[in-house]
C-alpha cells in the first residue's frame, strides 16, 4: 500500500519526473479519463488479435535505431509523445466531458515508472502508455512473384541434378547405358566447366589487378593509405572464390577424402596466387619506397603484374591437374574395395539407406549464394556432399564390375562436389547462362525420367516435357503459396525482447 | 483476514538468486503481516524433508526428478498426489506460484485449481516471442495462466510481456516490484579515493538458459573507457562461459593492473564488493526488473546501465546514466558519468536513504497482500478491478473465475487448436485424478498440520485496505 495521496512521495526528485522513462520529459496532462483513440492501441489488443489489424505510423524515438525503416503501415510503432497531445487544446474538452464523475479524476497522471509511489492500484492499466512500444512486422520485407521464382531455379537445378544422377544408376544395373560413356560425358562436361571457371577467375584477377595498378598510377603514391585501401582489395577478392568452394571443402570424412583434397589444393592453389600477387613487388603493400617506385614506372609493374598472374595462374593449373590425376588413381584402386564394400547387406536396405541419404543431400544443400556470413554456418554444407558421396558410396556396392564401380563414383564426385561450385559460379557471372543451364538441366532431367521409365526417344521427349511443364507450375505454384503465407505472419518485437548489441571490433 | 498461503517454485534456497530471494523475503514479511506462508519446492543436494526457516518459514523439499539446471521434469501430473497431501495438511486457501520456467509452479497452479484453490503467478522473466523455445515455453505459460486468478509481474515492461504471451486480460496482472533490504546494501561511510572504480557484475552464475548478458559489449567498451579515462579502474564480479572472453581482452590489452576480476561473489558479499567502487555499470541485454541496479544505487553507487527490458522504469533519473546497448554509447554514457562524479554534481550519498524509501519488502508485501485480498472476494472485484466507464473493456471475460470444470475447460479450450484441446484433456483428466483421490485417500485420513505459533501481526493499526484504496 503506498501512503496516502496528500504526502506523494517523501523522496525528493530534483529532476522533473518524466511520465515515461522513454519519453521526453516535461509535457504531461492530466487525461487518463480521455475517449478512446481508434488509433491507438488499447489494452484489449493484447488479447483480442483481431482489432490489431488498425494501420498507424507515427514518429518514433529510439526505435528509429532498430527498426529497419520500410513499409511503415505495417509498422505499429511508438505513439505521438504524450506532450504532442497534452498541447492540443481540444483535448482539454474531451477531458472535462469523460470526467463527469468527479471522484473520478485523480491526484496525478500515471507514471510507468516502479520507483514513484502511486495512487494507483497495481493492477491499473494505462491505455496510453500500455504496450506503446509494441511492434508488429518491422523487419518484414514482402516478397515479389518473380524474384522468388527466379529464387527458386537454385533449388530447381539441385534437384534436377540429382535426378540426373539417379537415372543415370538406374540406367547402369539395368544394362541400358554403358557407365564409360557416362562418366565420359562427365568428365568432358566437367573439363569444360573448369575451363570456363578458370578463365572467369583468371579475367576477374587481371582486372583487379589492373584496377590497383590505374589507382596507383593515379594517386601518385603519395598517401599509403589510400594506397592500401585499394591494394586491399585486390588482396581479399580472390578470397570469396576461395570460400566458394569451402563448403566442399568441408567434406573431409572418409571416402570423399580424395575428393576433398582436390578441392582443397584447387583452392589453396588459387588463394596462393591471390598471396603471391599481394606479395608480388608489383603490388606492394604497406611498402611506401616500393611504392613510390612503382608510382615512377607504372608500365613496367604492369607488364611484370601480368607475367606475374600468368604463372601464378599456370602454376595453379598445374596443380589442379595434378590433384586431378590424383583423385582419379585414388578412386581407380579404391573401387575393387567399395564394389565389395556391402556385399553383406541386402538390397532393399540399401535403396532406402541411398534414398533417405539423397533426401537428406537436397535438404542440406547450401542453397545459399555464399555471399553472407550466416550462409553457411547454420548447416554444415560437408553434411549434404557427404551424404551425396555416402549414396553414391552405397549405391556403387550394387554394381556388378570395378569399371562399373568407378565411373559411378567418378560421375557422383563430379555431380555432387564440382558442379554445385560451377553453378554457384555460373550464376553470379551470368545470369542468362543461370537460366539457360537450369532450363537444360530440367529438360535433361525430365528425359532421363522419361527414358527410365518408358525407353526410347518418345517417352524421352514426352518426359521432358512433362518434366518441364510440371517443374514450371511447381515452380509458380511454390511462389505463389508462399507468398499467400506472409499474411500468417506476425512478429512481435518489443522493449522485451533481448537488444542486439552493437559491437564495433577495433582490435585485431 | 490471514490466509494460508503455499508459495510454490522449482527456485528456492539453497540455491540462490533473484527469485529465491524474492520468494524468501515476501514469505518472511507474510508472515510478519500475520499469514501463514508455507513453501513448496523441490528436493536439493543435501535439503530434504520439511525444513524450518526463520519466523516460521515452513519448506516442503519434494522429491523429484531434476532436468536441467534445477528445474525439474514437466510431468502434469505426477506432482498431484503429495500437492494434495500438503495442501490439506496445511489447509492451504491461495497458492502463490514463481517463475515462468518452474514447471513445479505450473503443475501446482493446475492441482490447485482443480481443488478449488485460488491462484496467483508471479513473472519474474521476460520472453520473446520468435525463436522455438520462447513458443514452447509461451504455450505453457498460457497452458498455466489460462486459468490463473491473478498475475503478477515485477515491472510494466514485464507485464505487457506476459499479457501478450499469456493473453491476459491487462487488469488481471499486478505490477509488483521487487525490493532490496536496504540493510544489507548500505553505502560505506565516504572516503575520498585517487580513483574511479566501477565494479560492475556482467557474468552471473545463475541465469536462464540462453540468458543473454552483456559481456560482449563490455569486451568491447573496457579498453575504450579505460583509454578515455586513465584514473579509472574496474572491478569484475561473477563467472561465466564468457568470462574466458574477459581475461583473454584485459591480456590482449594489459590492462591486468586496472581490471580486478573476482569471479562470482556470494550474495552476501555483493554488499562488500559494491562499496569498493562510486560507479556500478551494468551492460545487461534484457532485464525484467534488475534488482542488482537497486542494490547498487543502495549501496551509494552511480548507476550506468542499458536502456533494455524494465530497467528504465527501476531507478529516478538522477541515479542513473542510460546508454543503448551499443558499444559507442556505453562507453559515452560511462565517460559522462565519471565527469559528472568528478564534479560532484551527483550526491550519491543520499541515494542509500532514497532507495530505502522507494523500495522495501514490507510494500511488496503489503501490494501482494492486496492481490490476495481482491481475488479471495474480500475487496469486491469492482473496487479489486476497478470499472472504467466508456472504454469499453470493462466488460471482456469473467475475472473472477469459477471453479467449475465446463468454466475452467472453456477457458482452456481457447488455448489454440490444437493446444486448447490438449489442454482441455489434462484438465479432465487432473480433475478424474483429483476425484480418484478424493476416494482413495480421503481428507478425513490426512493429519493436519499444526501451525508455527503465530506473533501478534507487526501493525494492527494500519488497515491494509486504507491506503491503496483510491476512491
Amino acid at each position: 500500500m503506498t501512503p496516502p495521496p496528500s504526502s506523494p512521495s517523501s523522496i525528493p526528485p530534483p529532476i522533473p519526473v518524466d511520465t515515461h522513462p522513454n519519453r521526453a520529459p516535461g509535457s504531461k496532462a492530466p487525461e487518463q479519463d480521455r475517449i478512446p483513440d481508434p488509433d491507438r492501441l488499447a489494452p484489449e489488443d493484447a488479447y483480442f488479435a483481431t482489432s490489431l489489424s488498425r494501420a498507424r505510423s507515427a514518429p518514433a524515438n529510439y526505435e528509429d535505431s532498430l527498426r529497419s525503416i520500410n513499409d511503415g503501415s505495417r509498422v505499429a510503432t511508438l505513439r505521438a509523445p504524450r506532450g504532442m497531445l497534452g498541447a492540443d487544446p481540444s483535448r482539454k474538452d474531451v477531458t472535462k466531458l469523460g470526467a463527469a464523475g468527479g471522484r473520478r479524476r485523480r491526484k496525478g497522471a500515471w507514471k510507468k515508472l516502479l520507483w514513484v509511489k502511486q495512487t494507483y492500484p497495481d493492477n491499473y492499466t494505462d491505455t496510453e502508455t500500455f504496450l506503446d512500444h509494441l511492434q508488429r512486422n518491422p523487419r518484414v520485407r514482402p516478397y515479389d512473384f518473380w524474384p522468388l521464382v527466379a529464387d527458386s531455379t537454385v533449388i530447381v537445378q539441385h534437384v534436377c541434378s540429382v535426378v540426373i544422377f539417379v537415372c543415370c544408376f538406374v540406367g547402369i544395373v539395368q544394362d541400358r547405358v554403358s557407365p564409360v560413356s557416362i562418366v565420359c560425358w562427365g568428365s568432358v562436361g566437367t573439363a569444360m566447366g573448369w575451363i570456363l571457371w578458370d578463365n572467369w577467375i583468371w579475367r576477374e584477377q587481371a582486372e583487379l589487378a589492373q584496377g590497383a595498378q590505374v589507382a596507383i598510377g593515379g594517386d601518385d603514391g603519395s598517401s599509403l593509405s589510400s594506397m592500401a585501401s585499394v591494394a586491399n582489395p585486390s588482396g581479399n577478392e580472390p578470397q570469396p572464390n576461395g570460400t566458394k568452394g569451402s563448403p566442399i571443402h568441408g567434406l573431409g570424412l572418409t571416402m570423399s577424402g580424395n575428393e576433398s583434397k582436390e578441392q582443397l589444393s584447387q583452392r589453396t592453389a588459387e588463394f596462393n596466387g591471390s598471396l603471391d600477387e599481394i606479395g608480388d613487388p608489383a603490388l606492394p603493400v604497406g611498402a611506401p619506397s616500393t611504392a613510390s617506385s612503382i608510382a615512377l614506372g607504372s608500365t613496367d609493374a604492369q607488364d611484370n603484374e601480368r607475367r606475374s598472374l600468368l604463372t601464378s595462374r599456370n602454376r595453379q593449373r598445374l596443380s589442379t591437374v595434378k590433384s586431378a590425376f590424383l583423385i582419379y588413381f585414388s578412386l581407380l584402386g579404391l573401387s575393387p574395395i567399395l564394389k565389395s564394400l556391402t556385399k553383406s547387406t541386402a538390397s532393399d536396405s540399401i535403396w532406402a539407406m541411398s534414398c533417405w541419404l539423397l533426401i537428406m543431400n537436397i535438404f542440406s544443400f547450401d542453397y545459399g549464394s555464399g555471399e553472407g556470413a550466416g550462409a553457411t554456418t547454420k548447416f554444415p554444407a560437408s553434411l549434404s556432399t557427404n551424404a551425396a558421396v555416402m549414396a553414391s558410396t552405397v549405391l556403387a556396392s550394387r554394381l556388378p564390375s570395378t569399371t562399373h564401380v568407378f565411373s559411378l563414383m567418378l560421375f557422383s564426385m563430379e555431380v555432387f562436389g564440382l558442379f554445385p561450385i560451377f553453378r554457384r559460379q555460373l550464376r553470379q557471372k551470368s545470369w542468362t547462362g543461370h537460366v539457360v543451364l537450369t532450363l537444360v538441366l530440367v529438360i535433361i532431367a525430365g528425359g532421363a525420367v522419361g527414358t527410365t521409365l518408358g525407353g526410347g526417344w518418345a517417352s524421352a521427349i514426352i518426359g521432358s516435357m512433362l518434366g518441364s511443364i510440371l517443374t514450371a507450375f511447381s515452380m509458380g505454384g511454390c511462389s505463389w503459396w508462399l507468398i499467400s503465407l506472409q499474411k500468417y505472419k506476425n512478429v512481435v518485437i518489443g522493449p522485451w525482447d533481448p537488444a542486439r548489441p552493437i559491437i564495433r571490433r577495433h582490435w585485431n | 483476514m490471514p490466509y494460508n498461503i503455499a508459495m510454490v517454485s522449482d527456485f528456492f534456497f539453497p540455491q540462490s538468486g533473484g527469485i529465491e530471494s524474492h520468494i524468501y523475503q515476501l514469505s518472511s514479511k507474510l508472515i510478519d503481516r500475520g499469514h501463514k506462508v508455507i513453501i513448496i519446492t523441490h528436493a536439493y543436494k543435501g535439503r530434504t524433508g520439511v525444513r524450518y526457516l526463520t519466523n516460521g518459514l515452513k519448506i516442503y523439499h519434494v522429491p523429484f526428478f531434476v532436468i536441467y539446471r534445477e528445474t525439474t521434469f514437466p510431468t502434469v501430473f505426477s506432482f498431484f498426489p503429495i500437492f494434495r497431501n500438503i495442501v490439506i495438511r496445511e489447509q492451504i486457501e491461495i497458492v502463490h506460484g514463481h517463475a515462468s520456467l518452474s514447471s513445479f509452479c505450473g503443475e501446482a497452479i493446475l492441482h490447485a485449481r482443480t481443488m478449488g484453490l485460488r491462484t496467483v503467478f508471479t513473472d519474474h522473466s521476460l520472453f520473446g516471442f520468435a525463436d522455438a523455445a520462447s513458443i514452447l515455453t509461451n504455450k505453457l505459460l498460457k497452458f498455466t495462466l489460462s486459468d490463473v486468478d491473478h498475475a503478477i509481474c515485477v515491472s510494466h515492461t514485464c507485464k505487457e510481456n506476459t499479457v501478450l504471451r499469456a493473453s491476459l486480460d491487462p487488469l488481471m496482472v499486478s505490477v509488483i516490484p521487487n525490493a532490496v533490504v536496504a540493510e544489507n546494501f548500505r553505502p560505506l561511510s565516504y572516503t575520498p579515493s585517487p580513483f574511479d572504480q566501477i565494479p560492475t557484475s556482467p557474468l552471473r552464475t545463475h541465469g536462464y538458459p540462453g540468458h543473454p548478458l552483456g559481456t560482449d559489449l563490455l569486451i568491447a567498451a573496457i579498453p575504450r573507457i579505460l583509454a578515455l579515462n586513465p584514473n579509472t579502474r574496474f572491478i569484475i564480479a561473477g563467472s561465466g562461459p564468457k568470462a574466458i572472453d574477459l581475461e583473454q581482452m584485459l591480456e590482449r590489452n594489459v590492462l591486468q593492473d586496472k581490471v580486478e576480476m573476482l569471479g562470482s561473489v556470494r550474495h552476501e558479499e555483493v554488499r562488500d564488493v559494491m562499496v569498493r567502487g562510486h560507479i556500478y555499470l551494468h551492460p545487461s541485454l534484457t532485464e525484467a526488473f534488475g534488482t542488482v541496479i537497486v542494490e547498487a544505487a543502495s549501496c551509494g553507487l552511480y548507476v550506468v546501465c542499458t536502456r533494455v527490458g524494465g530497467i528504465p522504469e527501476v531507478l529516478p533519473q538522477h541515479m542513473t546514466t542510460f546508454a543503448k546497448p551499443e558499444e559507442d554509447d556505453l562507453v559515452v554514457a560511462t565517460s559522462k558519468a565519471i565527469a559528472a562524479l568528478r564534479s560532484n554534481k551527483v550526491r550519491t550519498d543520499r541515494f542509500h536513504d532514497q532507495v530505502k524509501m522507494m523500495y522495501s519488502w514490507r510494500d511488496v508485501a503489503e501490494r501482494t497482500e492486496r492481490v490476495y485480498q481482491g481475488i479471495t472476494g474480500e475487496i469486491s472485484s469492482e473496487e479489486f478491478y476497478g470499472y472504467y466507464p466508456g472504454q469499453g473493456w470493462e466488460a471482456s471475460g469473467d475475472r473472477v473465475r469459477s471453479f467449475a470444470l465446463i468454466d475452467r475447460l472453456k477457458r482452456y479450450y481457447g488455448c489454440g487448436v490444437w493446444a486448447g484441446k490438449l489442454f482441455c484433456l489434462c484438465v479432465v483428466i487432473d480433475f478424474l485424478i483429483y476425484v480418484f483421490l478424493e476416494m482413495w485417500f480421503p481428507r478425513a485420513n490426512i493429519d493436519i498440520a499444526r501451525s508455527w505459533p503465530k506473533k501478534q501481526p507487526a501493525e494492527k493499526s494500519r488497515p491494509p485496505t486504507s491506503a491503496r484504496s483510491i476512491r
